[in-house]
């Protein structure tokens, strides 16, 4: 027993302590190895006896080959300090990435809890069907305002029409919306003929818009955050009457949060057929264009032109929802077309004419200062998404044209700063290591520029590189140039190479 | 290493177990009675702050008594200059570990 047990242990051991070698720095691996093994003889050598096992002698023997775990751990735990310095950090490439990484999830997460962004970017929501058009006096100058009265959207409903096939009506306006025992609030009502929501093609949640049942009582459309606000989000809410201004209305469903895109905002619809609204009303008419009516269309707009029986004619402009239910792809792929075209304007976007003196660096250096640039162009472009739109919708909860045109430009501008930065910066990190070069310093006069050279020196912390940028650029020194460190350099950069 | 440095209660203690001539790890911990979790680590911090420092034993030496070389552990000047400072700091070290000297007065 004892020799097998003796040796079984004494395996164990061994095994367990070169396991835990693994975790000590490999240049001091072999000398740990060594102190931990001679010291384990010795313990032995106390601890057991020659005569039989002792199982509490085993166990006080295995307990001081535990305690090369902590020793292991803290020699691990002292390189790390000593290898990862601040200065080898901060302006390290690792370190650029990320903080873009940082900027990015941040973005992210305001878009994901917001309501407004959350539901600017589900354009199925609020996507309507193609070959629709909003159509506007041509006299009023106020883009989106309500200007057909309903007699005349009765005129063009009644007539056969060439370059359209179907029209609604709606308009909008304060009523009184009972919300069950405590009264009811004033809210805008979108009064609506009964098609519009079909020809729009939006879908509604919980209900059939079909649904006739219960009698004659007109339908209603809650608004998603109608429905959230002024009751509660009671889900039996669907099938019971309510009263809205002087009618009785039957809620027959809950539009999508976001999915009305159309001018005039409201936290529900009432489905009128077009003899009940009310005469002298003006509104807005909604048309679905024929083929040929499509091919009108120049620039989202179409203009037309109605002749009455009198002879009078009358210009209308057609306008466009493609602007209004694109969603944020479509300012997005824009803006970032726009900055690319807009970058040399602000900075030269070459990166290739910083010469690297004589010496060239190896192509695997090349393809990681490449995949370095292309990293920074890819999180940019994340962000660029992301952030204008928690910018643009963070305090509005659905589209309008103000919160349209600040993703615009928040969009633009970060595109555009963004690649810039982007550019200077790769142009400021040393090819070898790509870390950012600094402590910049004058060199000669500008007397000399003829003689010898003056400008600013800026130093690779790694030692590799030394960037010259002229100070005033001349015909053989006109972009700063790359000057390459030897290894004779190295005494100086001592506890800082990371190359 | 300044001759202020102020150690630990646990790091005197082996300061202290090096200087009455407990040399190699497995001693001091018999000697102070500290895991050897802690001795070891202990060990590799004063011998950074060059309190003490290692040497292998000779390997013939080891050799003709058919076991292990040992590392031995010996105190710098500063070691015990700070060690000095430690006994003063902990008047009871000296009791709870005697130097030679102190056993044979």
């Amino acid at each position: 027993m004892k020799p097998l047990a003796d040796w079984v242990f004494r395996v164990f051991q061994r095994g367990f302590l070169g396991g835990i070698s693994l975790l000590v720095p490999a240049g001091q691996r072999a000398e740990w190895r060594r102190e931990w093994q001679a010291e384990l003889w010795h313990v032995r050598r106390a601890c057991t006896s020659v005569a039989g096992i002792s199982w509490d002698a085993e166990r006080e023997v295995t307990a001081f080959c535990l305690g090369a775990f902590q020793d292991a751990f803290y020699l691990r735990l002292g390189s790390r300090k000593k290898g990862v310095r601040l200065a080898q950090i901060h302006g390290s490439a690792w370190h650029c990435l990320f903080w873009l990484a940082a900027v990015l999830t941040a973005s992210y997460t305001v878009a994901n809890i917001s309501a407004g962004v959350s539901a600017e970017r589900h354009p199925e929501r609020y996507r309507v069907k193609s070959n629709l058009i909003l159509i506007q006096d041509a006299h009023d100058t106020s883009d989106w305002a309500a200007t057909i009265p309903v007699e005349r959207y009765r005129a063009w409903k009644r007539l056969h029409q060439q370059y359209f096939d179907d029209f609604a009506f709606y308009r909008i306006q304060q009523e009184t919306l009972s919300t069950g025992g405590n009264g009811g609030v004033v809210r805008s009502v979108g009064h609506v003929s009964v098609n519009l929501f079909a020809l729009l093609g939006l879908q509604v949640e919980s209900g059939n818009l079909g649904d006739t049942a219960g009698g004659a009582e007109l339908r209603l459309i809650l608004s998603h955050k109608g429905w959230e606000r002024d009751f509660g989000r009671n889900p039996h809410l669907i099938g019971s009457i309510i009263r809205v201004g002087e009618h009785q209305v039957r809620v027959v469903g809950i539009a999508p949060d976001g999915a009305w895109r159309l001018p005039g905002e409201a936290d529900a619809w009432i489905l009128e057929p077009d003899t009940a609204i009310a005469r002298g009303a003006a509104g807005y008419v909604v048309a679905h264009m024929t083929p040929s009516a499509r091919s009108e269309m120049w620039n989202g707009r179409v203009r037309i032109t109605v002749y009455d029986a009198d002879g009078s004619d009358e210009d209308f402009w057609g306008i466009s929802f493609a602007e209004r239910t694109q969603g944020p792809w479509g300012i997005y792929l824009f803006t970032v077309m726009l900055s690319f075209l807009a970058l040399p304007a602000l900075t030269s976007v070459s990166i290739a004419d910083y010469g690297f003196s004589s010496h060239k660096p190896s192509w695997t250096r090349n393809v990681i200062r490449w995949a370095f640039l292309s990293g920074k162009i890819i999180f940019l472009l994340a962000i660029t998404y992301f952030l204008p739109l928690d910018v643009a919708y963070f305090s509005s909860t659905a589209y309008s044209p103000g919160a349209s045109g600040v993703h615009f430009i928040f969009s633009f501008f970060i595109c555009l700063l963004g690649f810039r930065w982007v550019v200077l910066d790769q142009r400021q990190r040393c090819p070898v290591c790509l870390r950012k070069v600094t402590h910049p310093a004058r060199v000669g006069s500008a007397s000399r520029t003829f003689l010898a050279w003056n400008g600013t020196e800026l130093m690779c912390t790694g030692g590799h590189t030394l960037l010259h940028v002229p100070g005033l650029p001349t015909s053989w020194f006109g972009a700063p140039r790359w000057v390459y460190l030897d290894p004779s350099w190295e005494f100086l950069f001592t506890g800082s190479s990371v190359g | 290493m300044a001759s202020e440095t102020k150690l630990s209660h646990t790091a005197a203690m082996i300061l202290q177990a090096i200087d009455a001539g407990f040399v190699y790890g497995f001693g001091v911990m018999e000697m102070t009675g500290l895991p050897s979790g802690t001795v070891y680590p202990a060990l590799r911090r004063l011998e950074r702050d060059e309190l003490i420092r290692s040497q292998w034993e000779r390997q013939s030496i080891a050799d003709a008594e058919q076991r292990p070389a040992r590392k031995y552990y010996k105190l710098t000047v500063a070691g015990r200059a700070t060690l000095d400072a430690s006994r003063r700091r902990y008047p009871l070290l000296e009791r709870l570990i005697p130097t030679e000297e102190a056993k044979s007065l």
